[in-house]
């Protein structure tokens, strides 16, 4: 054997393979799918295997789709989830998302990968019941492969390349699909107008909030809202970050019934996610805020993030009144990419 | 049955960042400190700096943040990187936010 990429196991057994990775310290502590030659030619699908999609700290790792199909076998994904995967990889190498230091805090902050668009069917994600998981091996497998590229390619584990004080769940595989709803799709309204596409945001698990009662969209947000303006996450502190809300189609119809845009429901929460000034200044030592929000009287109600276009609002799940806030570890920003099968 | 398989990690990128060799000899040797912005982090790197500037007879000559807008989820700023470089043989800093 000459290939240095190459390694070869004197046991097919699943035992074998696990052993080896412990031994290297590779894997996320679960089984995984032998990557052999012919599985990875497979996921590549015949697209040119050297090409660098991305370079991921910290350790600086070429994201080629060689890698990538490697992990994406290793994760148990089918050959045709690859370009997702590969979408959500360069979604990871842009300077905005700020990988280095996703991989580098304390804070529990994972990629979450949101599909949109026809590859929601078209590929199997689930972006119905449970669509968080488990139970989909679309949104299982693409979810897990991503953090077994940055397990791998980024050096991203827990110690020297991953500093998160307790870890998430999420750290497995965090990875839903976009619902339809009477709202255009999500990813037309920051302007990636393609049928499909892929977003991630860096964040911490969903935060539940229900009302099964009402059919008063505005009773429904204020839980989310209440969910919101709590000075434990990090968005409390640094004003520059995101919010994603998870509406389920109920509420999101209940919204659309009563005429609410996308953007009615960011503008709403943005008025209603609200602390006195004096409270945050009670709490923190550190403010990362915008210069509005530093002037202002302790008395002034402060809002969760300095704009409500930092409040992102997408539909997912199915049957029920469950919807989610997802806080940002604040550092970072989401991005959008267009779906190049 | 024997298989064959791919190593998960792929190659190194070209330009991917290296650790600095080690210094020959700390004796008497400069130390800068970078702050990397987290609470009490200071504090704690400069009583580091100070305790072992006191064991290999080295000062503490230049204690500094990573440059404007830098925080703990930040790099450093080159300017600074720059400075460090041809001011200190050690710098202390915090790898994590």
């Amino acid at each position: 054997m000459t290939d240095p990429d190459l390694l070869e196991l004197a046991d097919e057994s699943p035992e074998a393979l696990y052993a080896l990775l412990e031994e290297r310290g590779w894997g996320d502590g679960l089984p995984v799918v032998a990557p052999t030659p012919e599985r990875v030619d497979a996921a590549l699908a015949g697209a040119h295997a050297d090409e660098v999609i991305a370079v991921l700290p910290p350790r600086g790792g070429a994201a080629t789709r060689r890698a990538i199909a490697v992990n994406a076998v290793l994760a148990g994904c089918p050959p045709e989830l690859t370009p997702v995967l590969v979408t959500a990889v360069r979604a990871l190498g842009h300077q905005r998302l700020n990988l280095r230091g996703v991989n580098a805090t304390t804070h529990p902050v994972a990629p979450l990968v949101i599909v949109h668009g026809d590859a929601v069917d078209d590929l199997g994600f689930n972006s119905g019941l449970g669509a968080f998981g488990p139970g989909n091996r679309a949104n299982a497998t693409l979810g897990r492969a991503v953090r077994l590229v940055l397990l791998h390619v980024a050096g991203a584990r827990p110690g020297p390349g991953d500093a998160s004080t307790q870890g998430q769940p999420s750290k497995y595989a965090y990875c839903t699909a976009e619902s339809r709803s009477e709202w255009p799709p999500y990813h037309h309204s920051v302007g990636v107008e393609a049928p499909s596409a892929v977003t991630v945001h860096c964040g911490e698990n969903p935060h539940n909030f229900h009302d099964m009662e009402s059919g008063d969209i505005e009773r429904i947000l204020d839980k989310a809202a209440s969910a919101m303006a709590t000075f434990g996450v990090n968005n409390a502190c640094i004003s520059g970050g995101e919010w994603f809300i998870g509406l389920c189609p109920e509420h999101a119809a209940t919204a659309h019934a009563a005429g609410w845009e996308r953007g009615d429901v960011a503008d709403y929460l943005f008025e209603r996610a609200r602390r006195p000034a004096g409270e945050f200044r009670r709490q923190f030592e550190l403010l990362s805020w915008a210069g509005w929000m530093r002037d202002a009287p302790d008395d002034e109600m402060l809002p969760m993030t300095q704009e409500a276009a930092n409040i992102r609002v997408f539909v997912t799940g199915g049957a029920g009144k469950h919807s989610c806030v997802i806080p940002s570890w604040g550092m970072t920003r989401s991005v959008t990419l267009p779906l190049v099968p | 049955m024997t298989i064959r398989i791919h190593a998960p990690v792929g190659p190194l990128a070209d330009d991917s960042p290296q650790l600095a060799p080690v210094a020959p000899a700390l004796s008497g040797g400069r130390i800068g400190v970078l702050d990397n912005g987290k609470p009490n982090a200071l504090v704690l790197l400069i009583r580091a700096a100070e305790g072992l500037a006191e064991r290999i007879g080295g000062r503490v000559v230049a204690v500094t943040a990573k440059g404007p807008r830098g925080n703990a989820a930040t790099t450093c700023s080159p300017q600074v990187l720059a400075t460090l470089s041809k001011e200190v043989e050690l710098v202390l800093t915090g790898s994590a936010d």
